[in-house]
């Protein structure tokens, strides 16, 4: 075990052992859960890797590798799809030259999708990081992608 | 400061994806601007929408930019808030404070009625709780519409050590977002609805399950947790009750109560198999009352004016109001509570405004990615929970989403098992494999490779999902698709192999 690993499992053991506070507490700090940390993790929580590796994979959110710097997901909402948010895709892939969960060239942007921002009367929504953005024409996304360094 | 005006923006997050962030930006420092951060006021067609206060009451400018500061700051061409149609139509229960409180002031929840609800609690006790719920025939708004004062009851008799209180704020059904309105524009409504429930059943700890797509939600509701702390009021009984925020990550079967429940203790969101239920033993085995945050929200109006007051409202299976969220490709996506009982046609009319500028209607769905569409003909249907159980549909969490001319039925159907089979927990192999088949079905119908047995192959999975899987993901699943086949099936010949 690495001692940034130790250091950090440390900090978000809680008893009872709760795995997926403690991957989301991992992944807040390294970016994503190295699958080779799995059984740290385990040993730390005191659990079977079986288990650790299980929640790993069930939830869509924990990464096994880094993103690029800025993460862009486009609703797939019902809302969103009523209002055009296929061809926002369509056009973030081939501006981008990626495919859905795919890290574009030079590691500036990931691609992904989510399937409800709850943004719906303001849809179609794509978020970048933390920011949320409605009512998004194709037109619009150089303009936007230009915001992000 | 004393000569600046007080304009009120929502900080609401499908405000400020509308343009109210670049308001607040730009006229953060204005001298002649006090901005007030309050709720949206659910009227998202008007956003980003400002006002301030005249001796009639608020009066409003509609999708503001910028360079209408000048107008705003000489009070020219604002409309009286009460004066706006898609409002003043509206029966505001538990959306009353929208678009006139900041969120967090704890003062402005109580001058307005706040926390009386949770005073009669405290003063008549558990029994007198849930006979008030019984009397108001509430049921849960999350989907399951089970009768809240009968869970409330099995929780409350049950003998155990702890008990616990989750609020499930994993709104996953797309097109329902009025959960994370109340997270981000009235928290305290939902704290005072759990401390009410922690009351009646005895509870001892509280949850609240948010998903990880709301981090503001989750951000204001910590803020409120604390601030409610402060205020002494996460006490019962001079015990402390303490409410914990624990985000999720990005599982829609999380919204299923026993799958949170299993999240919520740190493991794959897999659902349980029921009885026994989470009244009795729920989250670490102990009794756990799961309700949705509409839910909870609800309550604290059902104590203070009485559960008489409530049944009062609505139709005789569905009292009170419900919280119909629009969206698509309606005139007027936005919040509407109203009284149960309004017809389909109505909501979209009255209150949706119609169809989008060159939008022509061709079908609205109800009740989130697992509900029924509708075409034109069966715009009559009354929304309340007897009338759509006997049209086989569900009104599940008040989402509708209208689809226009443009939407390819056979796309869209494809969309919705795609959903399923990427949202499948795994547990129920109906489910599991079911919809990965479906899947594979429709776009083999989509490349027009399909065949007319493919489309009697659907309903036959359909059935098989509906009377083999544990939750509702897999046992509703079909029904989006099927009443896309129904109702528009030249569609789907069209794209037969003869």
């Amino acid at each position: 075990m690495t001692p940034q690993l130790s250091e950090i499992l440390a900090q978000v053991v809680e008893r009872p052992p709760n795995i997926l506070k403690a991957l989301l507490a991992l992944q807040e700090r390294l970016g994503h859960v190295p699958t080779e940390a799995v059984s740290d993790i385990a040993h730390a929580l005191g659990v079977p890797a079986a288990q650790v590796a299980g929640v790993l994979s069930y939830y869509p959110d924990l990464r096994l590798t880094g993103s690029g710097r800025h993460l862009i997901r486009v609703c797939m909402g019902e809302s969103c799809y009523a209002n055009g948010c296929g061809r926002l895709l369509r056009e973030l892939q081939d501006r981008l030259r990626v495919d859905v969960g795919e890290t574009a060239a030079g590691g500036k942007f990931t691609l992904d999708t989510m399937s409800c921002a709850g943004n719906c009367a303001v849809s179609p929504t794509v978020t970048i990081d933390r920011d949320l953005y409605g009512r998004l024409l194709p037109s619009q996304l150089d303009t936007l992608l230009e915001r992000y360094k | 400061m004393s000569t600046a005006t007080r304009l009120y923006l929502s900080n609401d997050t499908s405000s400020r994806a509308a343009g109210a962030g670049v308001l607040a930006d730009a006229w953060s420092e204005h001298p002649e601007v006090q901005l007030i951060r309050v709720s949206s006021r659910g009227a998202f067609f008007l956003e980003p929408m400002v006002e301030r206060e005249s001796p009639a009451g608020r009066v409003a400018w509609f999708n503001v930019t910028a360079q209408d500061l000048p107008r705003i700051l000489s009070g020219t061409d604002g409309t009286p808030v009460r004066s706006i149609p898609f409002l003043v139509q509206q029966t505001r229960f538990t959306f009353a404070n929208f678009g006139e409180t900041e969120p967090l002031a704890l003062d402005e929840y109580q001058a307005r009625g706040g926390l009386s609800g949770l005073e009669t609690a405290l003063r008549i006790g558990p029994e007198a709780i849930i006979e008030e719920l019984r009397v108001s025939q509430l049921r849960g708004r999350g989907g399951a519409a089970f009768p809240v004062w009968n869970k409330w009851k099995v929780a409350q008799q049950a003998r155990a050590d702890r008990k616990y209180v989750v609020a499930n704020a994993d709104e996953g059904d797309a097109g329902t977002y009025c959960d994370r309105m109340i997270l981000e524009g009235d928290p305290f409504r939902l704290l005072e609805g759990m401390l009410i429930c922690a009351r009646a059943i005895g509870a001892g700890q509280g949850y609240v399950y948010c998903r990880q797509e709301y981090p503001a939600a989750a951000k204001t509701l910590r803020a409120a947790i604390q601030k409610a702390d402060e205020a002494e009021l996460l006490e019962l009984d001079g015990e402390p009750f303490p409410i914990e925020v624990v985000e999720g990550a990005g599982s829609y079967v999380c919204g299923e109560e026993t799958a949170l429940l299993e999240s919520l203790e740190g493991k794959r969101g897999v659902v349980r198999a029921r009885p026994p239920y989470p009244a009795q033993s729920g989250l670490y085995g102990r009794p756990t009352i799961v309700s949705n945050v509409l839910t909870f929200a609800t309550i604290p109006n059902i104590l203070s004016r009485g559960g008489a007051w409530h049944a009062a409202l609505g139709t005789e299976q569905s009292r009170g109001t419900m919280a119909l969220q629009l969206g698509g490709r309606v005139k007027h996506p936005g919040l509407v509570e109203v009284p149960f009982g309004l017809s389909l046609h109505q909501i979209l009319e009255q209150f949706g405004g119609g169809m989008a500028p060159g939008s022509r209607f061709k079908a609205v769905q109800v009740g989130g990615p697992l509900g029924s569409l509708f075409p034109a003909s069966q715009m009559d249907i009354p929304i309340c929970y007897d009338a759509f159980a006997k049209a086989g549909a569900v009104l599940g969490h008040g989402g509708i989403v209208v689809y226009d001319h443009e939407t390819d039925m056979v796309d869209l159907a494809r969309h919705f098992m795609a959903f399923t089979a990427d949202e499948s927990c795994g547990k129920c192999t109906p489910c599991r494999i079911g919809s990965v088949r479906g899947r594979e079905i429709l776009e083999r119908i989509q490349a027009g490779s399909g065949t007319i047995e493919d489309l009697a192959l659907l309903h036959d999975l359909g059935d098989t999902m509906k009377i083999a899987s544990l939750c509702a993901l897999g046992g509703r699943a079909s029904y989006p698709v099927l009443t896309a086949i129904e109702h528009f099936p030249a569609e789907f010949r069209a794209k037969l192999r003869v």
